[in-house]
């Protein structure tokens, strides 16, 4: 089963601004265990691959927060999930892309985050 | 004593007026600005009255003056990004017995008096003048530079200072409240009752670009340009905290907020505190720092139709800008080394541009300037201080710029392609703001 994860950064992540409940460890754990990951977040594009590179995670893609759709379209998956931490700018973009959405602090106890 | 706002006579509001009276004989000479940060953290060590107090301190330490010296205290009371301290929230007392509070407990934490500075700065002991400049730094700035020509004060401190507050922008205050007055749902009121903060300036970006023949597009070099000065100016959020750049790509991929104004079209709300040392030209001579020589304020309170300016408005109010501020300082668009106009937000940056006839442009030109050499090496540097979007808002990096550029102190920022003798600064808004021309001699 290919499952794609897009995390939001700004208080989702660690690094994230506030910083949120999960670690750079985590991601590359999932990363390694071969699901596709990558960020959707405000942040600068640019700023969002540096983040990735900083931490030697390889990430899949790094997108704006309206682009989900097109992550979508880039990647076949028979899973596509978001974590966010906001109503407006995460659960309801994800939604709208047809992605399924994780606050932070639930996606934690998922078994692909594990 | 009693701090009072400015009254209407202090601000040069029309055309006509002549060369400024006080040209020449008020200098800056000290700066001062607080760490950074994106929100309160709840401390006492870090609220915005602490970020004040650290910025005024610099600013003297800075000028090389005995505090004693001072005697006029010039600042904006009004200190919200946008956010407000929530109704019924607990106001925590020991931040503020942390201070010498004044009657208001919010006094330091959400607004600030200059009752409070001076309560909390012993050392300000002669301050005999005090006066608010409402809005921004660049009231702030205008007010002192007129009360220092009028002999209110001498040796005059200016200071702005910005909180911010954790959770959401502007969903606060009265975006918290079940009605709001009048005409506000239907105005760019920055609230959940209204559009967006940005969408009046969008509507008008929208415009010009149908009447010029331009696209959004072409604000990426400017936007870019504007980033890296802000990486280059240590003061700044973005280099203090996330040093990054707005590529092309970055700008290009970023949501609508109020289309065509799109995320990093709106600058960043963040706690800050800046602050100057006004004097005397004459006092100036034996301060620590260059003097600066305000040669002209000029202010605008252009008044629109309805809910809106329209672009002719726009352009219009600020053409007679332009106006004033040269009439004032009895110099020409050909005498300015470099502009440091508002941009927050980013797509009415060209109408001050246009309305200064800034290297010759008119209405209509400036998304094409953009596409040549603006930065800070070549010979028409624009907005060398990066504005609010090289380095958050403050509404102030725009005149701090100035004032080091033509110190020679602005560092690796510094104007490189142009002698930087005299530079323009101010905003906020097209239809409304304050200006400042600054000169490296009084004449």
């Amino acid at each position: 089963m290919v499952i794609l994860i897009s995390f939001d950064i700004d208080g989702t992540l660690e690094v994230g601004d506030p910083p949120g409940v999960l670690t750079m460890e985590l991601v590359r754990k999932t990363q390694e265990a071969g699901i596709l990951v990558g960020s959707c977040s405000d942040r600068p594009i640019s700023g969002q691959r540096a983040i990735w590179e900083k931490h030697g995670i390889a990430y899949d893609f790094a997108v704006s927060k309206h682009q989900l759709p097109d992550v979508k379209a880039k990647f076949e998956a028979d899973a596509y999930y978001h974590i966010g931490d906001r109503e407006d700018l995460d659960r309801q973009y994800a939604l709208a892309a047809g992605f399924e959405f994780f606050w932070p602090d639930e996606a934690v106890s998922e078994p692909w985050l594990k | 004593m009693v701090t009072e706002n400015a009254p209407a006579s202090m601000y040069r509001t029309t055309e006509g007026l002549g060369v400024w009276e006080h040209k020449g004989k008020v200098a800056a000479v000290g700066v001062g600005h607080s760490p950074t940060t994106r929100r309160w953290d709840g401390t006492a060590e870090n609220t915005m009255g602490a970020n004040s107090i650290f910025a005024l301190r610099q600013a003297i330490a800075d000028a090389g003056v005995n505090p004693a010296d001072i005697d006029g205290l010039v600042l904006d009371p009004v200190t919200t990004t946008g956010a407000h301290w929530p109704e019924g929230q607990e106001i925590p007392m020991d931040v503020v017995n942390h201070y010498n509070p004044t009657d208001d407990p919010l006094d330091g934490i959400a607004k600030l008096s200059a009752e409070w500075i001076l309560k909390n700065m012993p050392e300000l002991s002669n301050v005999k003048f005090t006066m608010y400049g409402p809005g921004c730094m660049s009231h702030a700035i205008v007010v002192a530079a007129q009360a220092v020509g009028e002999g209110r004060t001498h040796t005059c401190l200016v200071l702005k200072s910005w909180h911010n507050l954790d959770g959401r922008y502007n969903q606060a205050g009265i975006s918290a409240s079940d009605t709001v007055p009048g005409v506000f749902a239907m105005t760019p009121g920055r609230t959940l009752w209204g559009a967006p903060g940005s969408y009046g300036t969008a509507l008008q970006f929208a415009e010009y670009c149908r009447k010029y023949g331009k696209s959004h597009d072409m604000m990426a070099p400017f936007m870019a340009n504007s980033r890296r000065n802000g990486l280059l100016f240590p003061e700044g959020y973005w280099a203090q905290h996330r040093p990054e750049e707005l590529t092309a790509e970055d700008y290009l991929n970023a949501r609508w907020i109020a289309k065509p104004a799109s995320l990093f079209d709106n600058d960043i709300p963040i706690m800050v505190s800046g602050a100057y040392l006004f004097t005397t030209a004459e006092r100036a001579k034996d301060m620590k720092q260059k003097p600066v020589y305000i040669i002209n304020h000029a202010s605008s309170r252009g008044a629109q139709r309805s809910i809106l300016p329209t672009l002719e408005e726009v352009e219009k109010e600020t053409a007679e800008t332009g106006r004033k501020i040269y009439e004032g300082a009895g110099i020409t668009a050909a005498d300015l080394s470099f502009e440091n106009m508002y941009d927050g937000f980013s797509l009415f940056h060209q109408f001050h541009l246009e309305g200064l006839r800034f290297r010759g442009m008119q209405n209509g030109d400036a998304l094409d300037f953009y596409q040549t050499d603006i930065s800070i090496e070549g010979p028409n540097p624009v907005l060398p201080s990066g504005g609010n979007i090289g380095s958050g808002r403050s509404r102030f990096w725009m005149h701090t710029d100035c004032i080091q550029q033509i110190q020679g102190r602005a560092g690796a920022r510094s104007i490189t392609g142009v002698k930087p003798e005299i530079g323009v600064s101010g905003g906020p808004m097209p239809m409304g703001g304050n200006f400042t021309v600054w000169s490296a001699t009084p004449d």
